[in-house]
């Protein structure tokens, strides 16, 4: 066991307490991680979300996220947020009601949305939905 | 003799697994498996991408309930389809937005969708909007070129002056239209529509578009002199007169001096492309026009009064209680309700407006030249007739009534989208008045 693993999917901060963990700290979470710099490219994939996707790791780092590896996240309800939130310089943290086609099966999750103007990553978390 | 290496094998079936997988992940079209009833079983994300801003309630769980407001008639397609297997609809188009002229392309999602066997359907999904607004620009092209090159012997080729009255006969007039020299010369050329099947407004709209395209294109029913009726291409150029050079000089700065109108019977070619044209543009189980048409027509009539400002309403119609008669009497009979609103809706209104089905009870009138009141006239006329009409189902009386919600278009409306957001604002106050009743938009009335 890992020291600093008390990472809770709605805590407020997140963003940080994610930049600030290792590879093996996110992969020991319950929920799905997908960190990706400001040109859309997958930098961290953890565990999770990988089994839930059924991907490997390596299959998606070093891919652009919304054209190569979540193309249904390609909307005005996800993509368009974080180019919103690029251009404005906003910073953005919502959680919103979604459907990922996990596996080819709809299933109903929820996601939360990080991006901040000061940091160099973006984050899409997925949760199961209540 | 027989040794495989099953360790292999795991191994590839695992990388396999994972490559399809993602394949599928990544596949640019749409591709869906579901019930019969529709309830999703597999969907790949560009589905998702595509569905998910129709989705009530961020739910994907069944794909006829995702795609009821703007193709209704899927439901019924696929279980009204015959075949133990084979393909329901091919690239069936779902408008989704009107879209804005010169702004943003209408969009339309194209839908096939094949029978695998009695419990499985497939469905591809492929975004058209782009295909449809190039298409339409073929067409135009394509039109124009069949007018010109197609049989010599079937169109006659009429003068009009600047206003739209005839200038002159020919031979060729004679041969199409069987209209004498003084039958014709110096009337409008409504002369070769039947009765009340166009405006004075929508005569002028023709030639402002021959003036600002290069032709004015349409098609329809047009009369000859002894009252019969021939499917029509018909189109307006515009026609320069430099017989004098000074003024042809002038003339460059634009304005025609008159037009040719160019009239083409296709009622043969009309009976190929029926079937094709009404799967296109009509409502599968009410023979009404379908969103696709609707929006079309609204497309035009949106550039037209940007042009010339004139009356222009929008009626948006939902039937009351519609879930309780499906409930209590079952879908046949909820589909004799509706074909029953189409009927009366179809005869209440006049053969210069467009009335549609856009969802699943839901409908919508298009009314050019009319303004505010004449639209809720008509929309209350509606109402009555509804409200005292009745379908009988196996010795049942099913009554029912309608609301209803009218807009009109003034220089605050954006685009169709906007109008039709007003009328569906206005049929929701009459829903929440207490229903069997028409609300005009806010702001119409005194607009």
């Amino acid at each position: 066991m890992s020291e600093i693993l008390m990472i809770d999917f709605y805590q407020p901060g997140l963003a940080d307490a994610l930049n600030q963990s290792t590879d093996e700290q996110l992969d020991e979470l319950t929920f799905g991680v997908i960190g990706f710099d400001r040109a859309g490219v997958v930098r961290r994939y953890n565990t999770f979300e990988s089994k839930i996707s059924g991907l490997a790791a390596g299959r998606v780092l070093n891919a652009h996220l919304f054209t190569t590896v979540a193309p249904c996240m390609n909307n005005f309800m996800v993509a368009q947020r974080f180019e919103d939130a690029l251009e404005l310089a906003a910073h953005m943290d919502v959680v919103i009601d979604y459907v990922l086609t996990l596996r080819m099966r709809p299933k109903q999750v929820k996601l939360r949305l990080l991006s901040s103007p000061m940091e160099a990553m973006r984050f899409i978390l997925v949760n199961r939905a209540q | 003799m027989n040794t495989v290496n099953t360790a292999d094998f795991e191994i590839d079936i695992v990388a396999d697994h994972e490559a399809l997988l993602q394949f599928l992940y990544l596949a640019p079209v749409g591709l869906i498996q579901a019930t019969m009833n529709g309830d999703i079983q597999l969907i790949n994300p560009l589905s998702a991408q595509l569905l998910m801003p129709l989705a009530k309630e961020g739910m994907l769980s069944n794909l006829f309930d995702v795609l009821e407001s703007v193709a209704p008639e899927l439901r019924l397609m696929v279980s009204a389809f015959p075949h133990e297997n084979g393909t329901v609809c091919e690239w069936f188009r779902a408008h989704l937005s009107a879209g804005t002229q010169g702004k943003r392309d209408a969009r339309v999602l194209g839908i096939s969708l094949i029978k695998l066997d009695a419990s499985r359907l497939m469905a591809v999904l492929n975004d058209f909007s782009q295909q449809v607004a190039q298409e339409r620009q073929l067409k135009h092209n394509a039109a124009w070129l069949n007018a010109v090159s197609a049989g010599i012997a079937d169109y006659a080729l009429i003068p009009l002056d600047e206003t739209g009255l005839i200038e002159e006969w020919n031979a060729g007039i004679g041969r199409l239209t069987k209209f004498s020299a003084q039958d014709i010369i110096g009337q409008p050329y409504s002369v070769f529509y039947p009765a009340d099947s166009i405006s004075t407004e929508r005569m002028r709209d023709f030639l402002c578009e021959a003036e600002e395209d290069g032709w004015s294109l349409s098609e329809g029913w047009r009369i000859k002199a002894d009252g019969g009726r021939f499917w029509c291409s018909s189109m307006i150029v515009p026609v320069e007169d430099f017989g004098d050079v000074e003024e042809a000089a002038a003339l460059f700065d634009h304005k025609a001096s008159g037009y040719a109108l160019i009239l083409r019977d296709i009622t043969d070619q009309q009976k190929d492309m029926g079937e094709h044209v009404r799967t296109m543009y009509c409502d599968y189980l009410t023979g009404l026009s379908n969103r696709r048409a609707l929006f079309e027509a609204a497309e035009l009539e949106l550039k037209r009064w940007h042009r010339h400002p004139r009356p222009l309403s929008l009626i948006a119609i939902d039937a009351d209680f519609f879930k309780k008669v499906n409930d209590t009497f079952g879908h046949a009979a909820g589909d004799l309700v509706l074909r029953q609103i189409s009927l009366v809706l179809k005869e209440t209104a006049r053969d210069i407006d467009t009335v549609a089905r856009i969802g699943g009870e839901e409908f919508a009138v298009l009314l050019p030249s009319t303004d505010i009141e004449g639209a809720l006239a008509l929309a209350e006329r509606f109402r009555k007739r509804v409200e005292a009409d009745c379908v009988t189902v196996d010795g049942a009386q099913i009554r029912y009534t309608v609301s209803v919600g009218v807009s009109t278009m003034d220089n605050t409306v954006a685009s169709f989208d906007d109008l039709l957001a007003r009328a569906d604002k206005a049929l929701f106050d009459a829903k929440h008045g207490g229903r069997n009743r028409v609300v005009a938009a806010s702001g119409a009335l005194h607009g």
